[in-house]
């Protein structure tokens, strides 16, 4: 940066402070325009073509990728599989979350040490996490094993088509859900005290409490939490791809895991790129409604 | 919130697309008579394997000092042909590559590949004749060579002879002596060994409920097949129902195969019999119990042979097609197919003899070299593949999932099969 | 900062919980319920760690014994020598290595610099810029793989691992990271900005010396989001890279096979443990700046 006292009459401190604006987000912009709305631009482009990697052409097909996107067996499957998991992640994760914070808000001792517990496979490499979650679904693995201890016969988690579905959830549940339980904890602790004590005089119950106390409370981070949690459970693929490969049937090929395969293993990269879209659209409309809904049930904004 | 942002951003979009679409290879040739070094896509990282490949390699760098380097590149096995494909339209394509027998059809007519005929009809002493017809056929196409069939496996039954002792079974010679090595009386006896030992009965090696073509193996014996020569499904055809139900029921009724979901390995002495290609003896140089191969067992139909095939091909985006052919004419040529025949059964009918293998294979028999290789080779039938074969593969997995679970309904699912698969095979 | 987390804050003299979810008189049994809920709740976040450190000490045999053993009969570590045999483990490990931390500095600047502009300094098309860089927000970098495959293509950086560093820094990733700091660099009191410029101090050591000292919570956030981000990514290495030598470690964990296919167990699960033991315990070690550093991104509304 320049020297501090300027040297130009040019230099206003004005004009020097505008300068200093652009380039601080000079790259984050420019990033933006290369990496983030060029390539949306290019999805769209792309999306118009077949491009055949081995032969080496790529030629203009109007809207043909969309017309076969229309007519595509596979993609009800695809989208309801989406769905399912979407939805089940959420619920699970963040009634999860939210209870396991409730429980280690009540300041017992040893809290920290459960803290720790749970946030723990937040920072073990997702991978490795999946691998080892893929050996203990093994019929003869150790889920069941453990299982067999207490005398019961666990499925074949892996190959059947809704623990599959069940599985893979309860897998990214447990993987993630110590990140908003953080989140909610630190939520937890700014509700003043004196509301609760104040309605525990009203001779309010825990549970109404918990109703008309915590949650609209804490419902900003509720919001925030369900955002990041949706739009990261449309992006699932690692765990896809260790555990089920899609299967069994196609009842795990959620949309980003059918994008790869369609573009990277069947080489149909222009179907991939109208998959984008597709993906694009979902992800776009889910945050806009999440965004709406924020009016009619966020108690208070900051 | 400016709508006027848009406009710009609009256009800075469009002129990247402009910029960025005109797609293709920049294959600049370079220098024409430079240096030049060649890279080889393979899938093995065995030492061995790569030891020898570089000795064939260094003689031939000495007698063409143009070519400064070769290397062998091993890519993963697992997922190697999409890696593969990724390097080529990355513009990032090695010279040469190994290319499994499934993407054998896409590579073939895509006009990836070099035809090689010619070059290995010209070059000196190469006896392009004596290259079996059954092995070259899968890579020619219109008459031309596009890959050279340089390793051509057949699938054959190792026995682990300390688990059918311990279980009380015959041993798989005498099975053979008695006319009872058919695929009923294996699957009874692997049955018997898998509720006497705990250990599991028979594996069939990589299939492991997603590989179906290599259940190839097994509905051959019935004289099924997954589809015809016209693009045909017969997933659904009396032969394939019987195969597959006998199949079923060798899960699930009398549990000789472990079931989905659960791992078992042959190699590390956890099953009495494995179907695989002779390759993998090379896995047995430690093993810790007595082991026997044999081919594989009879079917209702009879016997036969199945084969698994690699090729080697020249790609034409390289920067010297031509040297990398004529590189593949001196790695291929007798003397090098001779020593490569240790680990990959070659395609020559001179050197497809039991005595030249048994010379370099140490672990094997020439009696088990000549019931399995040589027999299997000139007689095999090649496992399935068609063109777009990733998504037809992916596809019948998905189907065939609903067989792998007690109370299928076998003719269902597998006209199921046809239903789904047949749109991809008349593309 | 009304942020700490639970355990750290001193109880208040009556002994209510901050959260008053519980009632006076919370019984013992009571307690002794939760406790033993919340360690049953804790088998399925320790015990999958717990079978892939001890089974990559067992033969592969011994791996499936069923029921498992909780320890193994003969610990050894063959699997971990092997480990380095089968793959170039070491550079996988380094790659990993290396690219996260570029991308965590990376984005560390990229992002406070950026945040910092759109909170402090006023500049024609602030806003509209904001908005632009906002859509990464929205847009997953999985929509834009295929398209981005192609542009690195055209620039010849396929099996390369530019991909992986610069899409993280400057595209849709770091969105987020802008964005929180931006929420804290509002938040900074103007006064202490003022009197820097009394002393004469440019924007850029305005941004420097005053605004990042105090920026140190956010700033770690930032850090650890972006560390675990790159660290498991997947889906983009094994789009962009083919090489065994150019792999990251989750791309690695996948490919643990013997030449023909054949899957070696307890090789991977070797690997498996190297790749999230260290990360593991460096976690354990700083656990309270950790989890307090993530209380304190402004993200809980």
């Amino acid at each position: 940066m320049s020297s501090p006292r300027g040297g130009h009459r040019f230099w206003t401190g004005r004009r020097r402070e505008v300068l200093a604006g652009y380039l601080f987000v000079a790259p984050q912009l420019i990033g933006s325009l290369v990496f983030v709305l060029l390539p949306l631009g290019l999805v769209f482009w792309y999306s118009l073509h077949e491009w055949n990697v081995l032969a080496g052409t790529f030629e203009f097909t109007g809207l043909d990728n969309y017309d076969a996107l229309l007519n595509d067996p596979a993609l009800p499957g695809v989208l309801a599989a989406t769905g399912v998991f979407s939805v089940g992640l959420v619920v699970f994760n963040l009634s999860l979350a939210l209870w396991l914070a409730l429980m280690l808000n009540r300041r017992l001792a040893g809290t920290t040490f459960f803290r720790t517990v749970f946030f723990s496979p937040v920072v073990v490499s997702l991978v490795a996490w999946t691998i080892v979650w893929r050996f203990l679904l093994q019929e003869n693995g150790g889920v069941n094993g453990l299982l067999d201890l207490v005398g019961m016969t666990g499925p074949n988690w892996l190959r059947g088509e809704g623990t599959a579905m069940l599985s893979v959830i309860v897998v990214q549940v447990f993987k993630n859900v110590g990140l908003n339980m953080v989140l909610f904890l630190a939520a937890l602790q700014g509700v003043p005290r004196e509301l609760y004590e104040a309605a525990t005089v009203d001779g309010a119950g825990r549970w109404r409490r918990f109703r008309s106390i915590t949650v609209p409370m804490i419902s900003p981070t509720i919001l925030l939490t369900s955002i990041i949690t949706v739009v990261g459970s449309l992006q699932v693929f690692a765990q896809i791809d260790v555990l089920t490969s899609g299967g069994p049937g196609t009842s795990t090929t959620v949309l980003v895991y059918y994008l790869y395969q369609q573009a990277f293993q069947f080489h149909h990269f222009g179907y991939g790129a109208t998959l984008s879209v597709l993906l694009f659209a979902i992800v776009f409309v889910l945050t806009f409604v999440q965004w709406q809904l924020r009016k009619k049930w966020v108690f208070h904004e900051q | 919130m400016r709508p006027s942002m848009s406009t710009p951003l609009a256009a800075a979009t469009l002129a990247g697309l402009l910029t960025l679409t005109a797609c293709g290879g920049s294959g600049s040739g370079g220098d024409p008579d430079g240096p030049v070094s060649l890279r080889v896509a393979v899938w093995t990282a065995n030492d061995a394997h790569l030891a020898l490949f570089d000795e064939i390699a260094d003689a031939y760098i000495a007698e063409h000092p143009r070519v400064e380097k070769i290397t062998f590149d091993p890519l993963p096995f697992d997922g190697y042909t999409t890696a593969l494909t990724t390097q080529i339209a990355g513009g990032n394509a090695p010279d040469l590559a190994w290319i499994f027998e499934s993407s054998a059809p896409d590579f073939v007519s895509s006009g990836a590949l070099v035809p090689l005929d010619e070059v290995l009809t010209e070059t000196e002493g190469y006896a392009f004749d004596d290259l079996l017809p059954a092995t070259t056929e899968l890579w020619s196409e219109d008459g031309r060579l596009f890959a050279y069939p340089f390793s051509t496996s057949p699938f054959a039954v190792f026995a682990n002879l300390d688990l059918l002792a311990e279980a009380g079974v015959p041993t798989p010679a005498e099975m053979r002596g008695a006319g009872e090595w058919t695929w009923e009386e294996v699957i009874s006896a692997a049955s018997t060994v898998a509720g006497e030992t705990g250990a599991s009965g028979m594996v069939i090696r990589d299939f492991d409920y997603t590989g179906w073509d290599y259940l190839a193996t097994l509905w051959t014996g019935w004289d099924a097949r997954a589809w015809d020569e016209s693009s045909v499904c017969g997933f659904d055809r009396p032969e394939m129902v019987e195969a597959m139900g006998f199949l079923h029921e060798a899960v699930f009724e009398h549990g000789a195969l472990p079931g989905p979901g659960t791992s078992a390995d042959f190699f590390a002495g956890e099953a009495a019999y494995t179907v695989t290609q002779i390759s993998r003896a090379s896995l047995l140089e430690e093993a810790g119990f007595a082991w026997d191969l044999l081919p594989l067992p009879a079917g209702p139909a009879g016997e036969y042979a199945v084969i698994g095939q690699a090729g080697l091909g020249v790609l034409r985006v390289g920067d010297h097609p031509d040297i990398a052919a004529d590189f593949l004419a001196h790695f291929t040529a007798p003397e090098n197919s001779a020593e490569l025949a240790q680990y990959f059964p070659p395609p020559r009918a001179s050197q497809l003899t039991a005595e030249t293998l048994a010379s370099s294979n140490p672990l094997l028999t020439e009696e088990q070299l000549r019931e399995t290789v040589v027999a299997g080779t000139v007689s095999g039938v090649v496992k399935p593949s068609h063109l777009g074969q990733e998504q037809i593969a992916q596809t019948v997995r998905a189907q065939l999932d609903a067989l792998w679970r007690p109370d299928a309904d076998v003719p269902a699912v597998l006209g199921d099969v046809c239903g789904a698969v047949q749109p991809l095979l008349d593309r | 900062m009304s942020s700490e987390v639970a355990t750290r804050r001193p109880r208040n003299p009556r002994g209510t919980p901050a959260g008053g979810r519980r009632p006076r008189g919370d019984s013992a049994r009571g307690r002794l319920a939760v406790y033993g809920v919340l360690a049953l709740l804790s088998v399925p976040f320790l015990f999958p760690t717990w079978w892939m450190v001890t089974s990559s000490l067992k033969p592969a045999g011994e791996i499936f014994a069923f029921p498992p053993s909780l320890l193994p009969d003969s610990p050894r570590l063959d699997a971990y020598q092997r480990v380095f045999e089968v793959q170039p483990f070491a550079a996988q490990y380094l790659n990993s290595m290396y690219i996260a931390l570029v991308v965590t500095l990376g984005t560390l600047a990229v992002s406070s610099l950026a945040g910092y502009a759109f909170a402090r300094i006023r500049f024609p098309g602030q806003n509209a810029l904001f908005l632009v860089v906002l859509v990464g927000l929205l847009i997953p970098s999985e929509v834009t793989i295929v398209p981005l495959f192609q542009m690195f293509n055209e620039w010849g950086m396929i099996d390369t691992h530019w991909p992986l560093i610069l899409v993280p820094i400057l595209g849709a990733p770091s969105v987020l990271a802008t964005l929180i700091m931006r929420q804290f660099f509002i938040a900074i009191p103007h006064e202490l900005e003022e009197a820097g410029r009394l002393d004469g101090l440019g924007r850029f050591a305005l941004y420097w010396r005053i605004a990042m000292p105090l920026a140190r919570p956010a700033l770690g956030a930032v850090a650890i989001f972006t560390f675990l981000h790159s660290w498991n990514l997947y889906l983009e290495p094994i789009v962009f890279l083919s090489t065994p030598e150019n792999f990251t470690l989750p791309q690695a964990l996948t490919h643990f096979v013997d030449a023909y296919g054949g899957p070696m167990w307890d090789v991977q699960l070797a690997a498996a443990s190297m790749t999230a033991l260290p990360v593991l315990v460096f976690f354990i070690a700083m656990q309270r700046q950790f989890v307090e550093g993530l209380a304190h991104t402004g993200l809980k509304g």
